[in-house]
């Protein structure tokens, strides 16, 4: 059948063009009192909707909240079992979870507030995630990925004692645990930083990420170097791009992080292998930061050096031949 | 029309003696169940147009509230009917040649003749009501869907009703002013046509008359489709006014009289029977010729009857009018109308009665348009089917729920 209609009112101007809006004043008292009854249902009806949203978000929320009730629907077991599984193989022990965990005697894994648990977990800076999940029917297990602390630094605590904490290669600053001691001697300290409180702890320190990679590729490229490095300074960081390093041998290494650390190291090490060269020449300071030169403080004057005594010698002295000044 | 599923309709007559609303749910798009009624006299109507907004809104208001109460529901749209004497109709028709190679009629075809048959402009300040189509003609032969019959030539004519814009604009604004909208607007005559006659009487041609008390409108059908409308500015306060003129009585005495004694065609023979004017014995009552109410009652119904004669013109003739005369509307009640249409056409008349699924109280013809606002929509949406409107979603049902 043909689909236009017998009667419609198809083109030119058409009743249905006629604007069917009244103004407030051409209306009569009836036709604003239902106007504003239609209102006032439609206000009613949203403000209902929205509790009826409401209740059934928070019932869905305090079902979801409820553990004691969920626990005694689902009837589950208390937990007997914990297992802990960490990325660095037993730094943090079941023994540390389970005194951070708290958890209350007689507790069915059912009744656990896992979001709660895992809050109180990574609460611990030691602590960079943890997934705490029910293993029916009666263990929680956690699995744990720690923070790997780069270098040290000195603060004091509530009694005023000094204290040693660990800062993380993203700045986190914690107070570590069951770390091996040999390895916590071996990382330098930071210098030129202030702590600052933050909740509990401490905020974050702005800049380790250069350091890291700084530490990082010395650790990998030039670990005879990096084992002499005694501080690490982050004074001059901010203004001047500087990473200061006190070694053994040295007292000044400047490095810039807008330099890759690979060359600054590599240059670093070709410095000292020539220094070895000439052992009578001590050096005080090495500036890595300058792209192209490479100033180098001696630890004697010019007129001292000038001495015959200092130009005919060829061999180092067995204090300044590279060695390995700590263990690991 | 649109199809609608449980839906609350009100259908609106805003007549020039009284406002009539119903209130109807439409479930399903075609089955219609009346839960309300409304009825206040008409104020500030005249010849079925608004003349004071203000009154009209008081009355219309009135009906549209007592029908909401009857219901126990809120109305969700108005179905309005049209009248007045601003409304006019005229045809149009246009012709295309088939486009296929093989003469097979597409629907493009069709498209294109309904759009050209329509794009008749109409003068300045006039709106469109209605665009009533004729059958297709293909090659001359009456088809009722011309879509893959073979033939070279397709003809169709529309039967135009259009309106005073600002008279349209006014009858709108009173439903608006009640915080509703007007959905549909259906032509009186169209609504009590399409609720007193049924398919056989307008295939076999019929004319329905709605004689209210400001206008008379009117709807000729031939083969099963609308051949004309009318409205004319003539109903029964024509008669009242005559009365009241000639007998030298108030208005209102003169209704009194014509409701009481007045006819359609004269009965009385006896030209001393008389007639008391108030019937009370009060002061200034008085005793009036019977036979001449009649006289003038008579006189000006078939002066009435002849003037839609004449507006019909040759589009009227009763070898195509099987069904005969139709009336409907207040003065449809006149006793004798019937014998005086019969006698002006020159065919069987009879006024016209609602079908059987019209409930007893609403069989009286004041309700035939409001009644056959409904049947309009109703089969236009049935036969002209519109895509299935969306489900009503949740927010829509709690409305319904609190109203």
């Amino acid at each position: 059948m043909s689909e236009v209609p017998p009667t419609a009112a198809r083109s030119g101007r058409s009743w249905r063009d006629i604007s069917q809006e009244v103004k407030p004043r051409a209306m009569s008292k009836k036709g604003r009192r239902r106007q504003y009854t239609g209102w006032l249902k439609a206000g009613g009806i949203t403000v209902l909707v929205g509790g009826l949203v409401y209740g059934v978000f928070h019932l869905v929320h305090e079902w979801q909240t409820d553990r004691v009730a969920f626990a005694d629907t689902v009837n589950s077991e208390p937990v007997r079992h914990l297992a802990v599984r960490t990325d660095r193989g037993g730094t943090l022990t079941e023994k540390w979870v389970a005194q951070i965990l708290a958890l209350p005697k007689g507790a069915t894994l059912m009744a656990l507030d896992l979001p709660a648990l895992r809050n109180r977990l990574t609460a611990q800076g030691q602590v960079r995630m943890a997934v705490v999940t029910r293993k029916f029917p009666n263990t929680l297990e956690v699995t744990l990925q720690e923070r790997t602390p780069v270098a040290r630094v000195q603060a004091l605590d509530a009694r005023g004692l000094a204290k040693q904490l660990f800062v993380a290669m993203d700045g986190t600053v914690y107070d570590g645990t069951n770390y091996d001691q040999q390895m916590v001697s071996g990382l330098p300290w930071l210098d030129g930083i202030r702590l600052v409180r933050q909740g509990p702890g401490y905020a974050p320190v702005v800049g380790m990420a250069d350091v890291s990679a700084l530490l990082t590729t010395a650790q990998i490229e030039a670990p005879h170097l990096y084992r002499t490095w005694l501080v690490v300074s982050l004074a001059t960081l901010a203004d001047r791009d500087e990473i200061t390093v006190k070694a053994q041998e040295i007292a000044v290494i400047i490095f810039s992080r807008k330099e890759s650390f690979q060359k600054q190291i590599a240059r670093l090490d070709y410095i000292l292998d020539r220094a070895h060269e000439r052992p009578e020449v001590g050096l005080s300071s090495i500036n890595l930061a300058l792209a192209g030169q490479v100033p180098v403080k001696f630890e004697r004057s010019p007129e001292e050096l000038a001495q015959p005594e200092y130009t005919s010698r060829f061999t180092l002295p067995k204090t300044l031949q590279r060695k390995a000044q700590r263990d690991f | 029309m649109t199809s609608n599923n449980g839906r609350i309709v009100g259908a609106v007559e805003i007549g020039t003696s009284k406002i009539a609303v119903l209130v109807g749910e439409i479930a399903h798009g075609r089955s219609l169940n009346i839960i309300g009624v409304g009825l206040a006299q008409s104020r500030g109507v005249m010849k079925g147009e608004v003349v004071d907004y203000k009154t009209v809104c008081e009355a219309t208001h009135h009906a549209l509230e007592m029908a909401e109460s009857k219901a126990g529901t809120r109305l969700d749209e108005v179905w309005l009917a049209q009248t007045g004497g601003h409304l006019d109709g005229f045809y149009n028709e246009a012709s295309v040649n088939v486009q296929s190679a093989d003469n097979t009629v597409t629907q493009l075809d069709i498209e294109r003749v309904c759009t050209l048959a329509q794009q008749k402009e109409l003068p300045a300040g006039r709106s469109r009501i209605h665009a009533i189509r004729r059958p297709f003609c293909l090659d001359g032969r009456a088809v009722p869907d011309p879509e893959h019959l073979t033939g070279s030539r397709l003809d169709v004519g529309y039967w135009m009703v259009h309106g005073q814009e600002s008279k349209v604009s006014d009858n709108i604004h009173v439903v608006g002013g009640y915080h509703l909208e007007v959905r549909e607007l259906v032509l009186a005559a169209l609504a009590s046509g399409s609720l007193l006659t049924t398919t056989e009487d307008r295939l076999r041609g019929a004319l329905v008359l709605d004689i209210g008390k400001g206008v008379t409108d009117f709807v000729l059908y031939r083969d099963g489709h609308v051949l004309a409308t009318g409205v004319l500015p003539v109903g029964g306060d024509h008669l009242t006014n005559d009365l009241a003129i000639g007998l030298r009585v108030t208005t209102m005495q003169a209704e009194a009289l014509k409701l009481r004694w007045g006819r359609g065609t004269v009965q009385t023979r006896d030209k001393s029977e008389k007639v008391w004017l108030n019937g009370d014995m009060s002061f200034g009552d008085r005793q009036l010729p019977k036979s001449a109410i009649e006289l003038i009652t008579t006189a000006r119904t078939q002066e009435l009857l002849e003037v839609v004669l004449h507006k019909l013109g040759s589009r009227f003739s009763p070898e195509h009018c099987g069904a005969g005369i139709i009336l409907t509307g207040g003065t449809a009640k006149l006793p004798g109308i019937a014998d005086a249409a019969t006698k002006v056409f020159g065919l069987s008349a009879r006024c016209g009665e609602s079908p059987a699924w019209v409930k007893d109280e609403l069989k009286d013809p004041m309700f035939s348009t409001v009644l056959g606002i409904y049947q309009f929509g109703l089969r236009a949406a049935h036969e002209h089917p519109s895509p299935i409107p969306r489900k009503p979603g949740l927010f829509s049902g709690l409305t319904k729920m609190f109203s």
